[in-house]
């Protein structure tokens, strides 16, 4: 069998005259083991490689995918592509990336560890093992570990253009997750723990067991707040979720098609000169990290809001050439099946200089917010309102206090921003939609409604 | 797609490990999306898709590999993969497989796939034009059409096999309207196990037209109320609480790992006695309908609450196994690439014997929810929270201002035994629904409900 590269450059190849035919290709192998009380529970080993194949021809742009990748099916695939082409509207937006040589994409040989190929299979076995144990050797409250998973993947992405892009990237990954159920007087609470890192011996297992342990029990007993207008404390993994609805209102696709709450207000000041959000995609530490994007356009640092001011969008080719600018790398891909959108890839707060306990220590009396729920259906990125569910803690003396569940908080976006007034030191990445950098904030006069 | 002596030697080779039962999932999924985004057909992508996935059980023990390579080679050294995981002597032998009967089948009347693209354009931009032509303030339509033709082939260890051919079309229409700086959305998203046919009971101009009614009459919400208060669930508009505050922890997983409100609780009152949940995968054409659950289990109806009672959980065969249960045939996968596990299929609350109208007349102060939006459960707790999409108040027994930016929230066994009033009317929505990373086609119907309290978080 030929290299994913050069089945790639054969459909290429195949272009015709007056048409730009971009082939993108993955090739990953994944394994996954589960641990339930103290055995293996499933273990899970797969090969998946996949090919999409993108034409543009005067402006109309199609897409097909195969998983087959025999020279019939691949053929088959371009015509396919040719054939979704000619149904759609022209628009000469549709343009195919050109390599960029003063933004070359960087070399990123960290992305992957030649020793991910050497970790035994029972080392894999024993680590979500010795997760479970760990999770559950805690003793009550915790009753039980719902799952303890070890996971991996290498994956390689590789890509073709008749633009003159070419090349492919491997990257490895692993990580550790598990969830935690603690119970006491009747009432249950769940929570979960997460590492991650290139390899197994990168990942701390104990760590992740203890976050999940701590992070259930402390909810146990939780009781409805009464309502107020406090200042909210929001939990690392918190920040991420808002994150992913914040970055849904920045992308130029969303702002082209007035689907975002920040259409036209570049350079318009929306938060306090602590209020720094940045994209980037060269970022090592990062889980989205990848020298070039879903389109082979190198990634890179993209500020969206700089000392409280909108700078920016984050942008692939195609909104790029709809605002007359230069793609932020941003093209994002769900593997082989889907032609590029636009997502951010490691977005993130610019980090304060204060810790956790300074922040509670600022907010006085106000609440901890460690848990959201609905926030996919509860917060519009359009409108910018939301009210999400949340659990979490009493801050008292600027102390964490009693827990509380089944609580509200609602407001806006705009709102939210405003009232950001401190991110923390605490910055660690998490894998939700992209790496979403979680950080402690404190977030003045936000509405917690009770029952 | 595997003839026999491929299946016997896959089988066999997955049980040279030491595991009591192996199994082979094999799929050729086939499909197409077209999506139509402010009058523009952005783009048609269409593909195909295939592999196999061969499961090894051993024990409490899963051993899994999969491959979208479909060679017999391919086959037989994933297989061998799973098998090494398996640590024991091998004893299990294959049985000669027989092929099962399917007792229900959905056949789609109109192939998708023989619908050519001017055809798919033209069910969009229908939708497109009906949608635009409701209100000035319409600003931004979204359309996307979507079929998917999945090939299916299930043996095990045990001589089961059996294929089956599931049809999915689906025509989603989303509208933002907006006016004096208030933006609002509307939804509107019907999908079956059907062909074309969908679109003579679901005609596109009405997709299109029914989404931009429901933005347009939002621009006119006022924040909503916050606080504990009746609540009016619309036909249909209640599903995905049923789903989400009852059915998941009535997922048979979340049950054996003691992780769910209603674990130890078969038998015991929940609900109040006009309360009976079923999940049906039976149903003829359903969005969540099959002949057999995705690891061969006929499909059936399940009964989950009996006028409040809770009765049977959904199982797929480890799970059932472990609760010494029948298999009820909720296992579900999203692909070959994915274990099956206890999935809902189509999840519906009964109609009751109230007139719909005299349930929202005897509200005096309360919120009547036309849709919900997504949802999130907590099911060891039982807490949810539900997103409004369409909602008014009701004053007086009357429905009048609609109101936006809110979410009920509770736990579901208290929320069940204040569901008061069932009405005689009876609606089913769409979905997707994601667990551990899968999604798959759940459907949910209600009548018109009443929740005697429920928290209503909103800002105003």
């Amino acid at each position: 069998m030929k290299d994913l590269q050069q089945l790639l450059d054969g459909i290429v190849d195949r272009a015709g005259p007056g048409e730009h035919v971009e082939a993108y290709g993955v090739d990953e192998t994944d394994t996954t083991v589960k641990a339930y009380d103290g055995e293996v529970e499933a273990l899970s080993s797969a090969r998946t490689r996949g090919v999409g194949v993108r034409v543009i021809s005067g402006g109309r742009v199609g897409y097909a995918y195969t998983a087959d990748l025999g020279e019939a099916a691949l053929a088959e695939t371009l015509d396919e592509a040719r054939a979704n082409a000619s149904v759609s509207t022209p628009d000469e937006a549709n343009v195919l990336p050109r390599p960029d040589r003063d933004r070359p994409p960087a070399d990123m040989p960290g992305l992957y560890d030649p020793a991910f190929e050497e970790v035994p299979a029972q080392a894999k076995v024993d680590a979500a093992l010795a997760l479970e144990a760990a999770a559950r050797g805690a003793g009550p409250p915790v009753k039980g570990v719902d799952s303890a998973t070890y996971g991996d993947g290498v994956r390689t992405a590789a890509i073709a253009s008749t633009t003159g892009l070419r090349g492919s990237y491997t990257r490895c990954d692993a990580y550790v997750v598990v969830e935690v159920l603690a119970e006491a007087d009747g009432a249950s609470t769940s929570a979960y723990g997460l590492d991650m890192g290139r390899l197994l011996r990168d990942l701390d297992l104990e760590a992740a067991a203890a976050e999940a342990v701590l992070r259930a029990t402390r909810l146990l007993g939780g009781r409805k707040p009464a309502s107020a207008k406090v200042p909210i404390v929001f939990d690392p993994f918190v920040t991420a979720s808002f994150l992913g609805v914040l970055a849904g209102a920045l992308t130029a696709e969303s702002v082209q098609k007035g689907r975002s709450l920040f259409a036209g207000r570049v350079g318009e000041r929306v938060g306090g000169v602590h209020l720094t959000l940045v994209d980037d995609g060269s970022l090592m530490e990062g889980p989205a990290a990848a020298p070039w994007d879903g389109e082979g356009v190198a990634t890179g640092r993209t500020p969206l809001i700089e000392d409280g001011v909108i700078s920016g969008w984050l942008h692939n080719s195609y909104t790029a050439a709809k605002d007359g600018t230069a793609s932020t790398g941003n093209a994002s891909r769900a593997g082989f099946k889907s032609p590029p959108g636009v997502a951010p890839t490691n977005l993130f707060l610019a980090p304060g200089d204060e810790d956790q306990q300074a922040l509670l220590a600022r907010a006085g009396t106000g609440f901890y917010c460690q848990q959201v729920m609905g926030i996919h259906s509860g917060a519009n990125p359009i409108s910018g309102d939301f009210s999400v569910g949340a659990a979490g803690l009493m801050i008292r003396d600027g102390q964490l206090a009693e827990p509380v569940r089944e609580a509200v908080i609602a407001g806006t976006i705009p709102e939210m921003l405003t009232g950001l007034g401190a991110v923390g030191s605490d910055l660690r990445f998490l894998p939700f939609g992209g790496g979403m950098g979680g950080a402690t904030l404190l977030i003045e006069g936000m509405t917690l409604a009770g029952g | 797609m595997l003839d026999d002596a491929d299946t016997k030697a896959v089988l066999s080779a997955a049980l040279s490990g030491g595991g009591d039962f192996a199994e082979v999932f094999a799929e050729t999924r086939r499909g197409r999306n077209l999506r139509l985004d402010d009058g523009k057909i952005e783009e048609l992508v269409s593909g195909r898709d295939r592999g196999a996935g061969i499961r090894v059980l051993r024990g409490r023990q899963t051993a899994y590999a999969y491959t979208n390579v479909l060679t017999r080679e391919a086959l037989v050294d994933a297989a061998r993969v799973a098998a090494a995981a398996i640590q024991g002597q091998a004893q299990t032998r294959v049985a000669d497989l027989t092929t099962a009967t399917p007792a229900v089948t959905h056949p789609a009347e109109r192939d998708p796939l023989a619908a050519d693209r001017p055809a798919l354009v033209r069910i969009v931009q229908t939708a497109d034009d009906a949608a635009r032509g409701v209100d000035g303030a319409v600003r931004q339509v979204t359309v996307l059409y979507a079929d998917a033709t999945q090939d299916l082939y299930i043996a095990n260890s045990e001589g089961h096999r059996s294929t089956e051919q599931r049809v999915r079309t689906r025509l989603v229409a989303q509208v933002v309207a907006a006016r004096d700086g208030v933006v609002q959305t509307g939804f509107e998203g019907p999908g079956d196990a059907v062909g074309h046919e969908l679109f003579d009971r679901h005609p596109p101009d009405q997709v299109g037209r029914l989404a931009a009614e429901r933005a347009v009459v939002m621009l006119d919400s006022v924040p909503a109320p916050a606080g504990e208060l009746p609540v009016v669930l619309a036909a249909g508009g209640g599903g995905v609480l049923f789903h989400e505050a009852c059915g998941h922890g009535m997922e048979a997983d979340i049950v054996a790992k003691d992780a769910s409100v209603y674990a130890g609780r078969r038998g015991e009152r929940l609900g109040t006695p006009i309360f009976t949940g079923v999940d049906d995968a039976t149903v003829a054409g359903g969005w969540g309908s099959f002949s057999f659950d995705d690891e061969g289990t006929p499909a059936q109806r399940t009964v989950l609450f009996d006028r409040g009672v809770c009765t049977d959980y959904m199982s797929d065969r480890i799970r059932a196994a472990q609760l010494g249960i029948a298999a009820s045939g909720n296992g579900r996968r999203q692909s070959y690439a994915h274990l099956p596990i206890p999935r809902m299929t189509n999840s519906f609350i009964l109609p009751g014997e109230d007139d719909p109208d005299e349930i929202v007349r005897s509200v005096a102060n309360g919120v009547y929810c036309r849709s919900l939006g997504g949802g999130q459960v907590d099911p060891a707790s039982g807490d949810f929270v539900f997103g409004i999409t369409e909602a008014y108040l009701i004053q007086d027994g009357e429905v009048t201002t609609p109101v936006r930016g809110a979410n009920l929230v509770g736990d579901g066994p208290t929320v069940l035994g204040r569901v008061d009033a069932l009405g005689t009317d009876f609606e089913t929505r769409q979905g997707i629904c994601g667990k551990e990373g899968q999604g798959v086609p759940v459907a949910f119907g209600t009548p018109t409900l009443r929740i005697s309290r429920i928290t209503v978080g909103g800002t105003g």
